[in-house]
């Protein structure tokens, strides 16, 4: 990225912050009653990008992982509710753009956030994964039913790791609640927000370090990271399939190059370095065996240019 | 900044001074251009290159007190513009201050034509390139060499495979036994250990064959897995706290321009940085083989310096300080620092102490001077 290219996404994230406040502040209250109203119906809040079940085994693992994750979603919905009540103890007034406070506090508690932030990685994967869109990719049968299997075995593994990881925020959430009760639950007049952020801050920090560590999260990571690449690897084959009927360079083809450019160059590099060894140029004392430590302390002046 | 007060009045308060905040950092972020948050801006020149990678040799900014120079070697996660981040955080400049004789070598942005390089390659091709090319404008048969992190580990290998060429060795952050994250267990620390031990081989060998390389930005996410509140917190929390400081919001963009500067890492060396190190913890047994040449950390016999920081949460301190017992050589020392991986560069304690540690134990076993 060339400096006028940062500094302009800096300024342009700094602008969106503004403009994404109200609706940010908007979606998250939505979010919560919704999750709220779904929990009192007895039913279960959308999750965007559910599979609907019954279509295969694929699909129906698919589907059970996504309900799992909405039911997962719901509690952590309601928590997010909690933890953000008491982090805004203080009533905020509503000054347009300039209620940062209230935002920052909304996006923190947010599951959604939750996901992005230690997701990161998986979305990252994601991205590795999904090359060319579906759509593009239909026309050949075979190999893209190896694709679609492995997308979905990727969006079902995402959805077992996204529920671990829901798991360790509403425990986290549970956790700073039992610890902001002992600290505060007593006192007439609620703490600050800043020292309550700080709380929430470190014991979410704790208990997130914790599942990172733990074989259910480290599993089901490893399980995605194992079917992002086979989809990498499923779609690879796809579309050499295409260059070879159009007779493009393919994937495998460009590998070979560059397999022979590295040998080639590390050949010479140790040609170079025999020819450096023989003739050394000017200035250059010939490479001598290890010298024990003590005698290099003790060595004259004179030998060493 | 707006009168505190109690309840809706405080609340509003705190809202005003955020919206302050906010303008007055709105314009800063516009104002800000190119040289305002330049990094790695000590003079240089270019000296040698081959394939990506090049060679670059420091002007003095003091009188020279050792005959033999330094080369500096980052590794290949991350770049080495963190040595010389800015002109008051830069180890580069305090050493270049203290009369030392400065190298570094940079690696270059490898992309998917890299992918069959090898730690081989960069250990023994690369690097002995540059340490024959330092050695010769020196005028000298051995150089000393600064490895830092990744960098750490192959200097390391260099000096135990050709000791001869090496006449001191400084190690920064190095990791080299890479299961000794267990002998603290710090909550927090060594993370990207107990992760990497959480793969298969083939895991490893199956998302390099996918992608060609280690692409720098999952490197970057499995770095912010273990900070995860401050990774939620960085762009807007934290970014709030400092919009409105000239200096400490232009730190922090520097800083920001560092982290985003990360190259891919090539996929051949990927599989042997995770796979023989990480997971086979092959350098401290004794087992890592280069160039069909076993790296015997017994062949280390030159003096040898080790920097680790205390609360290096990415190189656990024990991973770092089990070099010592492994090595040929009794002159070892190790120094301390405080702070974290990154904060051994730019954290204002160690500024005080990195350098003169350094320039110290350089000067020490310096042949000129002795």
């Amino acid at each position: 990225m060339t400096m006028p290219d940062y500094a302009k996404a800096f300024t342009d994230f700094w602008a969106a912050q503004g403009d994404a406040m109200l609706k940010a502040q908007a979606e998250a209250a939505r979010m919560v009653t919704d999750g709220m109203q779904a929990m009192a119906s007895g039913t279960l809040p959308a999750l965007p990008g559910a599979a609907a079940a019954g279509l295969s085994a694929e699909v129906a693992d698919l589907g059970r992982a996504s309900t799992a994750v909405m039911e997962l979603w719901s509690a952590a919905a309601a928590m997010s509710g909690e933890v953000a009540g008491k982090l805004a103890a203080d009533p905020l007034p509503v000054l347009g753009e300039m209620e940062t406070s209230a935002v920052v506090l909304g996006r923190i508690t947010d599951p959604r956030q939750w996901l992005s932030g230690t997701g990161e990685m998986d979305s990252i994967v994601s991205r590795m994964a999904e090359g060319p869109r579906l759509a593009d990719l239909w026309d050949v049968e075979r190999r893209f039913a190896q694709v679609a299997q492995a997308w979905m075995l990727v969006r079902r593994r995402q959805l077992e790791h996204e529920a671990i990881v829901l798991q360790g925020w509403m425990q986290a959430g549970r956790r700073f609640m039992e610890e902001w009760a002992g600290k505060h639950g007593a006192e007439a007049r609620a703490p600050d927000t800043k020292a309550t952020l700080a709380l929430w801050t470190e014991v979410a920090n704790r208990q997130l370090l914790d599942m990172q560590r733990s074989e259910p999260f480290l599993q089901t990571q490893r399980n995605t990271i194992r079917a992002t690449a086979d989809l990498r690897l499923a779609q690879q084959d796809l579309v050499e399939h295409f260059g070879k009927q159009y007779g493009f360079p393919t994937r495998t083809e460009l590998d070979d190059v560059h397999r022979t450019v590295t040998t080639l160059r590390r050949e010479l590099r140790a040609v170079q370095r025999a020819l450096r060894g023989r003739t050394a140029p000017d200035g250059v004392l010939p490479v001598a065996p290890p010298t024990p430590p003590q005698a290099l302390t003790a060595r004259p002046q004179e030998e060493t240019h | 900044m707006a009168q505190k007060g109690t309840g809706a009045a405080g609340a509003l308060a705190d809202v005003a001074d955020a919206g302050a905040k906010m303008l007055k950092g709105g314009r800063l972020l516009g104002s800000v251009r190119d040289a305002d948050v330049a990094i790695a801006t000590t003079p240089k020149d270019l000296v040698w290159s081959q394939d990506k990678v090049s060679l670059y040799h420091y002007h003095p900014l003091a009188a020279r007190r050792t005959g033999v120079p330094v080369l500096i070697c980052y590794g290949l996660i991350g770049r080495w513009t963190m040595t010389d981040l800015q002109e008051d955080r830069s180890l580069v400049r305090n050493m270049l201050n203290l009369g030392l004789d400065l190298y570094v070598v940079d690696w270059g942005n490898p992309s998917r034509a890299d992918r069959y390089l090898t730690l081989d390659d960069y250990i023994l091709g690369y690097l002995d390139g540059c340490v024959a090319e330092v050695a010769r404008r020196a005028g000298v048969e051995r150089v000393n060499l600064l490895g830092v992190c990744e960098g750490g580990v192959f200097t390391t290998a260099y000096a135990a495979l050709e000791p001869g060429r090496v006449n001191t060795l400084a190690l920064t952050i190095t990791p080299i036994d890479f299961h000794a994250d267990t002998v603290e267990n710090r909550a927090g620390h060594g993370f990207i250990n107990v992760w990497t031990r959480s793969l298969l081989p083939e895991d490893v060998d199956r998302l390099i064959d996918a992608n060609g390389n280690l692409p720098g930005e999952f490197m970057g996410a499995v770095f912010n897995l273990m900070s995860p509140m401050r990774s939620l917190l960085k762009y807007n929390y934290d970014l709030l706290d400092v919009v409105d400081d000239e200096k400490r919001l232009l730190n922090w963009l520097r800083m920001e321009k560092w982290i985003a500067d990360r190259p891919d890492h090539p996929g051949e060396a990927a599989k042997q940085w995770l796979k023989d190190l990480y997971q086979q913890n092959k350098l401290v047994r004794n087992e890592w083989e280069l160039d069909g040449r076993r790296v015997d950390l017994g062949r280390i016999t030159m003096p040898v310096l080790n920097v680790y920081a205390k609360d290096d949460h990415i190189i656990p301190p024990a991973t770092s300080r089990a070099l010592g017992p492994k090595l040929g050589t009794t002159e070892y020392t190790e120094l301390a620092l405080p702070g974290g991986h990154v904060g051994v560069f730019v954290g204002g304690k160690s500024q005080k102490l990195f350098a003169p540690g350094v320039s110290a134990f350089l000067e020490k076993h310096d042949r000129a001077s002795a």
